[in-house]
């Protein structure tokens, strides 16, 4: 399979995750409602849940076919590379910190990818 | 029967972790039965008339429902850890199911990523805190 189409799969599967997990986030994070029913309601009623729930499902198709073009455990690994862009996307809609342990971690994971991709 | 607080930790670590080995596993044979991929709508009948994508929606689920439970008790680092620990399940299983084999520099590649997501999850607040990970 050409290498064109596993990058574009594998690009295309990282930004919908990305995506969806910052849109779960944005819509749990909407204003507390004085209780659960009236939470989940206005949750419901605004758009994030609902882009979520686009991108949850459209990454199912996408990863499907991603693994399609490369071995499991490959196109596993690969796949940690969401934990750095939605690392990132936090960082920059959520003001979530980066502690010198989590620039660590980003930087292994960064490493490791570039090492599995670029040694396949 | 009464369990410590530590079985109770390293049995939802565990079954996180075969719920999602599994739910990868289903994905690949569903992808295997499909292929070859072309991005049509046969594709995509292909696929989701594969009883096994259904395997891996359970698999989902299940972890699902273990991740719930384990956020109730166990602070979200560690529980972000086994959520995406899978990796060494999947790198193991994928041997004798798939024939796969990652050379030298790939395993290389797999064990910093590891050691990442580790200090990822050691990175976290101690506290519970579910809506970080919702």
């Amino acid at each position: 399979m050409n290498h064109l189409v596993i990058f574009t799969l594998w690009a295309l599967n990282l930004l919908v995750d990305t995506a969806g997990q910052l849109a779960f986030k944005a819509a749990a994070i909407e204003e507390e409602e004085a209780s659960l029913l009236a939470h989940w309601r206005h949750m419901l009623s605004r758009p994030w849940l609902w882009i979520g729930v686009g991108c949850f499902i459209l990454e199912f198709v996408l990863w499907l076919a991603f693994l399609s073009v490369v071995p499991l455990s490959q196109g596993v690994l690969l796949g940690m590379m969401s934990i750095v862009l939605i690392m990132f996307g936090g960082k920059l809609w959520f003001n979530e910190h980066f502690t010198r342990l989590r620039v660590v971690g980003i930087t292994l994971i960064v490493l490791g990818v570039a090492l599995v991709g670029g040694a396949a | 029967m009464k369990i410590s607080r530590r079985q109770f930790y390293i049995a939802g670590f565990l079954f996180l972790l075969v719920m999602d080995t599994f739910s990868q596993v289903c994905f690949k044979i569903a992808a295997t039965h499909a292929e070859p991929f072309v991005a049509s709508t046969e594709w995509l009948l292909r696929v989701v008339m594969d009883p096994w994508v259904y395997g891996s929606i359970v698999g989902y689920i299940g972890a699902f429902l273990i991740w719930m439970t384990m956020l109730r008790e166990i602070p979200v680092g560690p529980a972000f850890a086994a959520s995406h620990l899978e990796v060494i399940g999947v790198m193991i299983i994928s041997v004798p199911l798939f024939g796969e084999h990652l050379n030298l520099l790939q395993y290389f590649g797999a064990a910093l990523i590891v050691v990442g997501v580790g200090c990822l999850a050691y990175s976290e607040p101690k506290e519970t805190d579910g809506s970080k990970h919702a």
